[in-house]
């Protein structure tokens, strides 16, 4: 009854921030953010990303609670870049593979395009899950009467 | 730090079918490559059965449990993000031809044998008129394919359909269903893969896992048709604990709605606009005001 709508898991509210940033008070050129409705897909691939990159000296992320749909990513710098520069270098770094990518899987798939792609499944097997081949079963005993008449 | 840090990735399908691709990733990071199967998992929308509204049910399955298996009745979803709103989005009240696709089901059995209720019964009809489409300026309708929301396999002959519920002579099952764009994160009915397998190292060199066995490691766990890929480690070989995986075995198969090429396609700029709306906003976001003053204080 008072359920969250589903959707508020991955669908930033109305003026919902996506990200914010808390600078460290302790520790210099260190910073947590909270990146908002987003879980370990860009979580964990973000964190991978900054612990390649040189200038980092610590980079982690959390979920706190599984239901809350948040995460933490905590990064430090050596001080020649600031921990929001580095995330945003990563991020681009990070679209930038993925264009690569992209490009890659496309004419890869150029090269393999075999019957037709898109629409449908093809080369099911005609039996259904249950064994048969579809149609109907047999007929009940006592056929002719009603199966109310007992 | 990471050796493969600077080469290129590449990709290399080794199969593509109708409903399934299988590919090897090399030169990505494992958690690149399993942020990749976690996308194309979860993140790509389809359409799905969403409500049902039940007019007759005298079957011997309840209400529930038919809306349930007829919201995993995977629909033709070809152009998703073109061809349907989300509902969410729309400017209908409850739901529209621009946000939701509607079907029908409607049989009685009237024959002395066992009937099957499947999914070849299931009938996409128009909206009922609205006068809504004159105002509304969307151009969804015109992206989307003939069968679009019709049941996978449908309009294919050879493909065997799938069955709701069995009847018997008397019986008589009368529904109508609304379809809604949704993705997997909300309910597993919207993901287009039926399974992605992921392997990496296969002979184990890594040692990212231990095998439990009973007398003999090798003969329990045979490696898998992957091993071929890679070359065999030799039985004095020291272990490198630096060593990173870098060549992923992926094989998608998808459950009908939408084809492979479609969702690995999907996946990337789902995850350039994911990764994109995080680096867009964090470049102008500065630093929250309220912890600004906690820095000072």
């Amino acid at each position: 009854m008072n359920a969250p709508n589903r959707y508020e898991l991955y669908v930033l509210e109305d003026g919902e921030k996506p990200v914010e940033i808390t600078e460290d008070t302790k520790i210099p050129n260190a910073a947590t953010i909270k990146i908002v409705k987003q879980d370990h897909t860009l979580g964990n691939m973000l964190r991978a990303q900054l612990l390649s990159m040189p200038q980092i000296l610590f980079a982690g992320y959390k979920v706190p609670h599984p239901l809350h749909p948040y995460f933490l990513i905590k990064i430090q710098t050596d001080g020649t870049i600031t921990p929001q520069a580095i995330l945003h270098q990563a991020c681009t770094k990070l679209i930038g593979t993925m264009s690569s990518l992209e490009t890659k899987f496309n004419r890869e798939f150029s090269f393999k395009d075999v019957e037709g792609t898109g629409v449908g499944v093809g080369g099911m097997p005609t039996e259904d899950p249950y064994g048969g081949t579809g149609g109907a079963g047999g007929a009940w005993s006592g056929a002719g009467r009603d199966y109310l008449d007992f | 730090m990471q050796s493969h840090d600077d080469l290129e990735p590449t990709v290399r399908i080794r199969e593509l079918k109708k409903d399934r691709v299988n590919f090897v990733l090399g030169n990505v990071d494992l958690a690149f490559a399993n942020s990749l199967r976690r996308v194309m998992m979860a993140d790509i929308p389809t359409v799905a059965i969403d409500m049902v509204e039940i007019e007759i049910n005298t079957t011997v399955l309840p209400d529930e449990f038919i809306a349930h298996r007829l919201g995993m009745v995977p629909l033709m979803s070809s152009n998703c993000d073109e061809a349907i709103r989300n509902t969410r989005d729309c400017t209908c009240l409850a739901g529209c031809s621009f946000c939701s696709i509607l079907l029908v089901l409607n049989v009685g059995c009237h024959d002395d044998t066992t009937m099957e209720v499947t999914s070849a019964h299931l009938d996409v009809i128009p909206y009922p008129e609205e006068g809504l489409e004159t105002q509304d300026s969307g151009e969804e309708l015109s992206k989307r394919g003939e069968y679009f929301g019709h049941p996978v396999g449908k309009n294919e002959p050879g493909v065997a359909p799938i069955l709701i519920c069995k009847i018997r002579k008397g019986q008589e099952l009368k529904v109508k269903c609304v379809a809604k764009k949704g993705i997997a994160k909300e309910h597993a009915k919207w993901s287009p893969c039926s399974a992605v397998s992921f392997e990496y190292d296969p002979y184990n060199k890594l040692r990212h896992t231990k095998y439990w066995f009973e007398t003999d490691e090798r003969g329990e766990w045979p490696t898998s048709d992957n091993g071929k890929e890679e070359e065999p480690p030799r039985d004095d070989e020291p272990f490198d604990f630096n060593a990173k995986p870098n060549k992923f075995y992926f094989e998608v198969e998808t459950d009908g709605s939408l084809g492979p090429q479609e969702v690995v396609m999907k996946d990337f700029s789902n995850f350039i606009t994911t990764a994109g709306s995080s680096r867009t906003t964090d470049k102008i976001g500065q630093p929250h005001p309220r912890t600004q003053n906690t820095t000072r204080g």
